[in-house]
């Protein structure tokens, strides 16, 4: 009862903040509607593995902006205002609620992408060749590699300006230069050596080889890198998490 | 005893802030910490509350560990920090019904809200309060779990005469029906308001503790601000 009503309030504090509304759910969609039109247009010619290229792309739009910036942000603003400082001195932990506020940005990533996925599916007829349920595995490894970057960042950051700069960076720089947005194929080979090694590029070459079908040998690499930053950054938070 | 505190001191680095100090308190007692700005007020409090590292020979809430029982021991234990912020697009009514669900058992949150003058604002945001009627909601969470011992840091600053007195009469129908409280503060007539004992501190250490009427003797002076001047100056001088 304590977590249901903590996650439906810190539901109703995220819902009327707008920001996720519109960058982790509406903003995906968008983009999910461009690309579609845009890679099944015949001018296109590699359209058709551009677009099957992109699902697996788009669909972790939602993933960074609930967990790398959403997440680190609340974490940060609820310490800087001593929020987690007060709940240390009730019987609930203040862990309560920053899982609860977690569980919230989860929830809105799948929205996204359920709706990004209705998307590709019955406007422009997706078809998986993969297992569409490895796919949902996969992502969800995805997301949570990606949340514990959001959370390292939001443990290590001294205030929230610190969380604001280094939110956006991760934010941004994974939207723009792992192939979540611009297509990661159109990049110069020398650009793709450098942008690889961001952990999302990597998520996101483990989803597309997984909707692709592929071997399992080719995301050997991909899936390490994923329990590298689970592991990594798990540690990290653990280690220099503060409460105030 | 509802708080047994044996020893507690608190350092940062080499610098000692709080420096072996003792005190308890009866149940249905009102103690006073008084200090100056980095006397150790705040630290005192957040050691004992278990949240400030510290060492210390007993640190007893209700007779429990407020870190080894810290879920048993914050069920009856309320706590309102200097200054208290909530989420940006929380409302009244949310902040308390988050708070209500944290306990086993609790007051109904309208009940107090009219009590503390509040029901007009159950839908308004928190964060558009004025300074006085946020600080009321503070004291509202902090004793919503109807607790046996609040710990109130610097309760008034910040509040205007009406909303002072109005908060400190609603203070005392508590201490009546046998609430404890520690309470920080600045102000001397606060202090002579709502306290049975004061502990004034200095560099950490008490330089003198005891009744009102028992520090004014001690000091030699005519009032409690007379006295608490001569004696947080001579401290200094000495």
């Amino acid at each position: 009862m304590t977590f249901y009503t903590l996650t439906k309030i810190e539901a109703k504090l995220v819902w009327r903040g707008l920001d996720i509304l519109i960058f982790g759910i509406i903003f995906p969609i968008i983009v999910a509607l461009l690309f579609g039109y845009i890679m099944n247009n015949e001018l296109f010619t590699q359209g058709n593995t551009m677009f099957l290229h992109s699902y697996p792309a788009v669909v972790t739009i939602s993933i960074l902006a609930t967990g790398v910036m959403g997440l680190p942000l609340t974490i940060a603003d609820y310490r800087h205002r001593h929020i987690l400082k007060r709940f240390q001195v009730t019987p609930a932990s203040p862990l309560t609620l920053l899982c609860a506020q977690a569980l919230v940005q989860f929830i809105a990533s799948m929205l996204s992408f359920l709706g990004v996925t209705a998307v590709y599916l019955f406007v422009f007829n997706y078809e998986m060749t993969g297992s569409f349920g490895l796919f949902l595995c996969s992502y969800l490894f995805v997301l949570m590699a990606m949340y514990s970057i959001g959370i390292l960042i939001g443990s290590i950051v001294p205030d929230q300006k610190a969380a604001n700069l280094w939110g956006s960076l991760a934010y941004f720089g994974m939207l723009l230069f792992s192939g979540a947005t611009i297509p990661f194929e159109i990049f110069p080979q020398i650009l793709q050596n450098v942008f690889a090694f961001l952990p999302l590029s990597q998520g996101i070459q483990l989803l597309k080889e997984v909707s692709l079908g592929g071997v399992l040998s080719d995301m050997i690499f991909p899936i390490v890198t994923m329990m590298a930053c689970v592991f990594i950054s798990g540690f990290l938070s653990i280690k220099y998490f503060r409460w105030k | 005893m509802v708080l047994k505190v044996k020893e507690l001191s608190v350092s940062y680095g080499e610098k000692t802030v709080v420096d072996k100090i003792s005190f308890s308190l009866q149940k249905g007692e009102v103690l006073g910490i008084l200090g100056e700005n980095g006397a150790g007020k705040t630290s005192l409090v957040e050691a004992v509350l278990g949240i400030r590292p510290a060492v210390y020979k007993e640190v007893a809430i209700l007779g429990q560990s407020p870190i080894h029982n810290r879920k048993q021991v914050f069920e009856k234990v309320g706590v309102q920090f200097q200054e208290s912020h909530f989420p940006d697009k929380m409302t009244v009514s949310e902040a308390c019904q988050q708070w209500s669900v944290l306990y086993k058992a609790t007051a109904p949150y309208q009940f107090l809200l009219t009590k503390f003058g509040l029901q007009d604002k159950e839908k308004s945001l928190v964060k558009s309060l004025s300074g006085g009627e946020k600080q009321r909601l503070a004291v509202l969470l902090a004793l919503l779990p109807n607790p046996e011992l609040v710990f109130l840091d610097e309760l008034t600053t910040g509040l205007d005469t009406k909303a002072r007195k109005k908060l400190w009469q609603t203070l005392r129908n508590y201490k009546r029906e046998g609430l404890s409280i520690v309470l920080t503060s600045h102000y001397m007539d606060e202090v002579e308001a709502l306290c049975d004992r004061v502990m004034i501190l200095k560099g950490g250490h008490i330089i003198c503790e005891g009744t009102i009427a028992e520090v004014i003797n001690y000091s030699g002076q005519a009032s409690l601000e007379a006295a608490y001047l001569t004696l947080t100056d001579e401290e200094g001088e000495g």
